[in-house]
């Protein structure tokens, strides 16, 4: 019954609230932009969630608006890289589980990227601040990652929604 | 909202029609007017009871309050009179089949018909009467008799007008009767009238004669305060609500007969086909339509919101049936608009009863799916998703959403926060959810509670109505869009569109518009966000809209501020890909006010971003060079682009060879510059690069030379800016500044200081020269795009290009230190120490640098943990038990060195000592600025020596005690109170024997051993060994060797310190040297062994035994025993034995069993025995036995008296006590007391 989720686009920013990788999913290539537009104003809401949550705030942010075609969702690593998940609106429940499911996913695949060592090559060894391979990992220059979030969104459109099945 | 009828939109409540309170419209009457006040204040109490509203969820039972004429007439029910035949088949001037309604023949619902029962017909109509009062007689006295004649009067004349007055109410009755409407009426009367005992009569009088309710229905009002009129009305209105309600329900009742009715009624003429333009009746869906919505408006006026909600929901569903037929409603018609409204209306008001009652979801959902359904009719319509007036309606319903939200919020809508619900409890749930898929019925209550927990449907989480005025702006752009669209089809395609919307389309300023909804969202984003500076993003992203819309409609100089604004939040989060398109419309906009260097330093900041795919790349810097060439600056100035807040054009860094360098030698470092790959800049005019670093003044200036090849420029250049000395004056070299795709240009060079300073390079300017135009890019030395922090790479090969990695936190920087001086500094001593010794250290400092250094030493001497250590150290003049501090030992010159000897000396026990030595040399001539200790040019050099210390000499005492033999004092012996009486023979004498040994590692050369006495009141030494042979003591000892001294105490007695220990009568001073392992002596150095505290053992009675050691055989000999008294208050009752046993070698001659006189404390008795040896040999003595019959006074046993305590005999010859460190020593009774005792030598 419930159709399928399906992402339009993810972003990852990293604690300093610098893109890492935005991947958009949508086929137009205009509407790009408009997803850094939305991750970068969902940092609002999150940072206003994860400041009301104080030390209790969960990883997972829940929906944290809806704007025009999209639902956005957010999601805070401990490491307070934040994943911000577009997903294209519909007339349905989308279940937490599943979003958190997602984001899972993602987190796991941005944790294995970043633990790649040749990342850290060119980074000055033993600095204090060392933020560079987060934002490296997204660059073009590796593309393992941006692969893995292609991938999960290709099984997440793909796959029939388990609950539905039932 | 305002483009729907407010009539279809405003919340309902009862009606109440208000006669009687006509006032002249000038101002308030005076005061003494006690009536027109009442009046006034009446209106006004009534006026403010309810203001019609959208929003009104309260449910206060308050009506909507009209004033009218006391003569108003309602509109009439029907066309023709009551009176006419035709009456029951006439219908309502509103209804559609009435000819000449506005509804005839097919219309559903017109605002009028609301109008009329808000405004025209009331649920009550209240009237407010004057109640006739007899004007009082002036001179009316108590006393007066009853005036008769003018009670009389008075009876006819009240009789007469309220009479009248139930005449003008019965006719009022009249007309409310015909409509069910209940009518009160209001008697304004005079406070005194309320005593008046005839008033109720009068009241019932009246009610009888015009035929008014028996409740509710008559009240009486007197002139009151204001806070009591309120009162008053309150009280008015909950007693009218009920007919009120009542009212209405008739009104429902009514109109579901006739719904009733008419579902029953089948048939219905259709219209002949093909004539579609004639009128044809209302169709049964619409009657449906029309009696629904009038059942849901009565209910909403009852206040019943969830009965309306359940009307209004048919109504809209039934609407919704008759939109899908264009049978029933055709298409752009009249009616078909009519109906549209009032779809949306209804939605609204379907919505609006939703968030009455906080059911956000539901709420949402409907007026989602209202839109959803309408866009899909839309389609249909020919005015689909193409048309600007699909976007038209779907924005007007995204606003009006906003606008109930909106009030909503203000008084009792709180929007929810989408938080998820806890992790575990979702889970729970959906575990739960899915074990039970499709459960029983009876779940089904459950199954929406756990679909709740599970998640929510974006679609239908209610959010502030920021939100739906952004997408009211955005469908409004749409529209724009799709009219621009429209428009340049009519031009080109000469097509002249006659459609009235697209003649009205033109009229309408989309722009302004826009702007008004992003406005508005604009307000409410900043309102619902948090008041930190940090988290506008959201309200940011909107003045992004606003500004475009700005752009777009021409407003440049408006977009220009808000660009601006926004262009500061943008760079500092250094997100770039939404800075270049707000970057590319701003220039638009420079561009467009012919803002030369606005453009020009946009056009620079541009370069800086990656374009988009679609862009032209070249694009930036063709313009830029355009303006630069067809332009002139706008004043003479050079043009500061400052770019280091921005994203930098070049990937620039700096890196450092080394981490540090000596003062005075270079530090080779090299400056990257390299283009982006993918923004052409390799034609911009650059004519210079200047470098400044930190430690000049003056900068190093790169002037642009064209290459001499005529290759372009290759893409790895190395430039070498040689040596920069900090010299006065700027240096200038030549080099080829341009940079072809992905070029990059390497500085390198050395630089050096003649200081202790941080070096690096602290600004780089960039200057564009062309024509007039003179730009300055000052940018950070190190700075990636992309806000990637520089990676640090040492160009090694230019050819081919091979980098070694700088792997160092501060590479960008050098560290100019001093060089260190070299010094050998050795310490010399022969460990270990000896306790306190003088202990010679050797400092041995020699300047192995080849510049002059001042040396100047510092020696700490930490507090160590062992107990009474007292150490010193000295060192030249000084002496400190901790530290000494600057001792000069002079200026070296190189190779020069110097000695000192640094003396520690250690007291306490052993142990291992701590001596810091930090050696500071100092350059000549550095100490020249002692303001600045950074320029210093000093070197510590630390050193760290454990001394560890023994004792030269091992020492072991020991004590024994032994009774003095001498006769007591007598107990009245005057001598004995002589202040310096000293007498041992009652206290003893200790004997204490010092041995000494040497164990150090080195030999000792003792000089002299000397027992210092010291004054004692109760211990006095006697003789020493050390005292007679001071001189010729053998004086070398080594290791092992020991001596041994012994030293003889008299102790006194003394009265009351009985158990304290004597402290130590003296101390032995041993001056001695060590020989060192060459045979050399040290230092003299003295030990102190202080003789050890004495504590003679305490004894009560004792009875000493004193015998010769050898006799001759039949030679006889005495023994005589001495018994003491030692205890200082009791006396003692002694008995004596001696037993003659058959085996003793002795013939004794004396008492054999006898009781001395009683022993006083403090005083003795000798008894003497002659003894005759008859054996040869050892012989033991006889046994003695001595007892004490005087119980202790501790101890009543009954056998003690009999027995007695045996006394302790002790033999003088073998009195040796140890010093009392047991129960043993004390009484000595366990031991056979013959054991103890010694024996005699008989010889022949």
């Amino acid at each position: 019954m419930a159709p399928n989720l399906r992402i339009n686009a993810v972003a990852f920013i990293s604690p300093q609230n610098h893109p890492i990788l935005i991947r958009t999913f949508a086929k137009q290539d205009e509407h790009s932009i408009k997803y850094h537009y939305i991750a970068h104003t969902s940092l609002d809401v999150i940072e206003e969630r994860v400041s009301a949550g104080g030390k209790a705030t969960e990883c997972y942010l829940g929906l944290l608006y809806a704007m025009e075609d999209v639902a956005v969702y957010g999601y805070i690593t401990p490491l307070k890289v934040k994943i911000v998940l577009a997903l294209a609106l519909s007339d349905s429940v989308v279940k937490d589980v599943e979003v958190t499911m997602i984001f899972k996913a993602l987190h796991m695949a941005y944790y294995s990227a970043i633990s790649n060592p040749f990342l850290k090559l060119d980074a000055p060894t033993e600095s204090a601040h060392d933020y560079s391979p987060y934002l490296l990992v997204g660059s073009p220059k590796w593309k393992n990652f941006r692969q893995r979030v292609d991938e999960i969104g290709r099984v997440v459109g793909n796959t029939p929604n388990p609950a539905s099945t039932t | 909202m305002n483009s729907y009828p407010p009539e279809l939109l405003a919340q309902l409540a009862p009606v109440m029609f208000v006669a009687g309170l006509d006032v002249p419209p000038s101002p308030p009457p005076a005061k003494g007017n006690d009536f027109g006040l009442l009046t006034h204040r009446l209106r006004e109490a009534l006026q403010a009871q309810r203001k019609v509203a959208i929003w009104q969820p309260e449910k206060a039972k308050t009506f909507q309050i009209i004033i009218v004429d006391k003569e108003v007439r309602f509109p009439p029910r029907k066309l023709v009179a009551p009176d006419d035949p035709q009456y029951s088949a006439a219908h309502s001037p509103l209804s559609p089949l009435t000819p000449t309604s506005p509804l005839y023949p097919d219309g559903l619902i017109a605002p009028i018909w609301i109008r009329k029962h808000t405004t025209l017909v009331p649920s009550v109509f209240v009237l407010f009467l004057r109640i006739f009062e007899f004007p009082p007689h002036n001179a009316h006295s108590p006393l007066d008799p009853p005036d008769t004649h003018r009670e009389r009067e008075k009876e006819q004349e009240e009789r007469r007008r309220d009479t009248e007055l139930a005449a003008e109410v019965a006719l009022r009755k009249k007309s409310t009767n015909e409509r069910g409407i209940k009518l009160t009426v209001v008697l304004m009367a005079s406070r005194k009238m309320l005593d008046d005992p005839t008033l109720d009569a009068r009241l019932t009088y009246i009610r009888r004669q015009s035929g008014l309710d028996s409740r509710a229905a008559l009240f009486v009002l007197s002139p009151v305060s204001p806070g009591e009129l309120g009162e008053f009305v309150k009280s008015l209105q909950q007693a009218l609500y009920e007919p009120a309600l009542e009212y209405y329900t008739a009104h429902s009742k009514r109109v579901r007969r006739k719904r009733n009715r008419h579902s029953q009624a089948v048939s219905y003429p259709n219209p002949p086909p093909g004539m579609p333009n004639i009128a044809r009746p209302l169709r049964p869906e619409g009657w449906t339509v029309r009696y629904e919505y009038k059942m849901a408006c009565f209910a909403e006026f009852r206040g019943e919101d969830e009965v309306a909600l359940k009307h209004y929901q048919d109504a809209h569903s039934m609407l919704v049936v008759m939109f899908g037929s264009t049978a029933i409603l055709p298409p752009r018609t009249k009616r078909w608009a009519e109906a549209k409204v009032l779809a949306d209306c209804i939605n609204v008001k379907i919505a609006k009863l939703y968030l009455y009652n906080n059911e956000h979801a539901l709420a949402l959902s409907h007026h989602n799916t209202h839109v959803r359904i309408f866009s899909d009719f839309s389609r249909g319509w020919g005015i689909g998703e193409e048309t600007f007036e699909y976007w038209s309606w779907i924005a007007r319903q995204n606003r009006i959403f906003a606008e109930l939200l909106d009030q909503g919020t203000r008084s009792t809508l709180k929007i929810p926060i989408h938080k998820p619900a806890p992790a575990t409890t979702s889970n729970a749930a959906y575990v739960q959810n899915l074990n039970n898929p499709r459960g029983s019925g009876a779940a089904g209550a459950t199954e929406v509670d756990s679909l709740r927990l599970l998640g929510i449907n974006p679609s239908h989480a209610l959010q502030h109505p920021g939100f739906y005025y952004y997408m009211a702006a955005k469908c409004t752009e749409m529209r724009r869009e799709r009219f621009l669209a429209a428009l340049e089809m009519e031009q080109s395609q000469k097509l002249v569109v006659s459609s009235p919307g697209f003649a009205n389309e033109k009229k309408v300023d989309h722009l302004t518009i826009i702007l008004e909804l992003y406005t508005k969202a604009y307000e409410l984003f900043k309102k619902y966000t948090p008041q930190s500076p940090s988290q506008s993003r959201l309200t940011l992203w909107i003045a992004y809209r606003i500004a475009q819309t700005y752009y777009d409609s021409g407003k440049f100089d408006m977009a220009i501020r808000f660009f601006e604004r926004i262009a500061k939040t943008y760079r500092r989060e250094k997100w770039g890909s939404m800075l270049r398109p707000l970057l590319a419309t701003w220039y638009a906009c420079a561009r467009e006010l012919g803002d030369v260097d606005l453009s020009v330093k946009l056009l620079i900041e541009m370069l800086g971003h990656d374009v988009g795919e679609t862009e032209d790349p070249t694009s930036v810097e063709e313009d830029l060079l355009a303006i630069l060439k067809s332009t002139v600056p706008s004043s003479d100035d050079v043009l500061v682009v400052d770019l280091t807040e921005s994203q930098p054009i070049f990937d620039s860094n700096v890196v450092f060879w080394a981490s540090e360098v000596k003062v005075g030698e270079p530090a080779a470092f090299q400056f990257s510059v390299a283009a982006p790959a993918n923004i052409p800049m390799s034609s911009l005019p650059f004519s210079s690069l200047t470098l400044y670093f930190s430690h000049s003044d003056y900068p190093l200036v790169v002037r642009h030379q064209d290459a001499e090849e005529a290759y372009p420029s290759p893409l790895l250049q190395r430039v070498d800016l040689g040596h920069i000395t900090s010299s006065e004056f700027s240096q200038e070299i030549t080099a080829d500044l341009r940079w072809p795709l992905g070029g990059c240009i390497v500085f390198s060079g050395t630089m050096a200081s003649d200081v202790p300073i941080t070096l690096k390079v602290s600004k780089v300017l960039l200057t564009i020269t062309e024509g007039t135009w003179k730009v300055d890019v000052p940018f950070n030395p190190c700075g990636f795009r992309r806000g990637l922090p520089p990676t640090s790479r040492w160009l090694s090969s230019l050819d081919p290009p091979r980098y070694i990695p700088v792997k160092r936190e501060e590479s960008s920087s050098v560290n100019v230190i001093h060089r260190p001086h070299s010094l050998a500094v050795s310490l010399s001593h022969c460990s270990p120490a000896y306790l306190n010794e003088d202990y010679p250290i050797t400092i041995d400092i020699t300047n192995m640098d080849d510049r002059d250094l001042d040396v100047v030493v510092d020696v700490l001497l930490p507090p160590t943990e062992i107990d009474d250590a007292v150490n010193t150290i000295v060192l030249g003049d000084e002496t400190s038990s901790n530290f000494i501090k600057g001792v000069f030992f002079g200026s070296l010159a190189p190779g020069v060195s110097v000695v000192k000897t640094l003396h520690l000396t250690n007291t306490g026990a052993a142990g291992d000592r701590v001596v810091d030595i930090s050696i500071q040399s100092r350059t000549l001539g550095s100490a020249a600025d002692p303001e600045n200790f950074e320029l210093h040019d000093t070197t510590e050099t630390l050193r760290t020596v454990v001394v560890s210390t023994v004792e030269p000499l091992k020492v072991t005492q020991t004590i024994v005690y032994r009774q003095g033999l001498g006769e007591w004092p007598g107990l009245a012996d005057l001598r004995t109170f002589d202040g310096d009486f000293w007498d041992h023979n009652q206290a003893g004498e200790a004997v204490v024997n010092t041995r000494i040994e040497c164990v150090g590692p080195f030999a000792l050369e003792v000089e002299s051993i000397r027992l210092e006495r010291q004054e004692h009141e109760r211990a006095k030494i006697l003789e020493c060994s050390a005292d007679d042979i001071t001189d010729d003591l053998p004086s070398e000892y080594h290791a092992g060797d020991e001596l041994a001294h012994v030293c003889l105490v008299a102790l006194g007695s003394s009265e009351d310190s009985d158990e304290e220990a004597i402290a130590s009568p003296g101390e032995y001073l041993i001056s001695w040297r060590r020989i060192g392992s060459n045979g050399e002596l040290g230092p003299l150095s003295t030990s102190v062994i202080s003789l050890p505290p004495l504590k003679p053992p305490v004894e009560g009675l004792l009875a000493l035994l004193s015998v010769p050691p050898a006799a001759v055989l039949h030679v006889p000999i005495s023994l005589t025993l001495t018994i003491r008294n030692y205890h200082p208050s009791r006396s003692a009752n002694i008995t004596v034995q001696l037993e003659l046993d058959a085996s003793d070698g002795f013939v004794v001659a004396g008492l054999r069993s006898g009781r001395i006189p009683i022993l006083l404390p403090g005083t003795e008795e000798k008894l003497t025995w002659r003894l005759i040896p008859i054996e040869c040999g050892q012989v033991r003595l006889p046994r003695i036995k001595v007892t004490d019959r005087r119980p202790d006074g501790a101890e009543q046993r009954p056998d003690a008296e009999a027995k007695g305590n045996s006394v302790k005999i002790v033999d003088v010859r073998l009195d040796q006590a140890q010093p009392p460190d047991g129960v043993d020593a004390l009484q000595g009774a366990p031991h056979s007391e013959q054991e103890m005792l010694g024996t005699v030598l008989v010889l022949p």
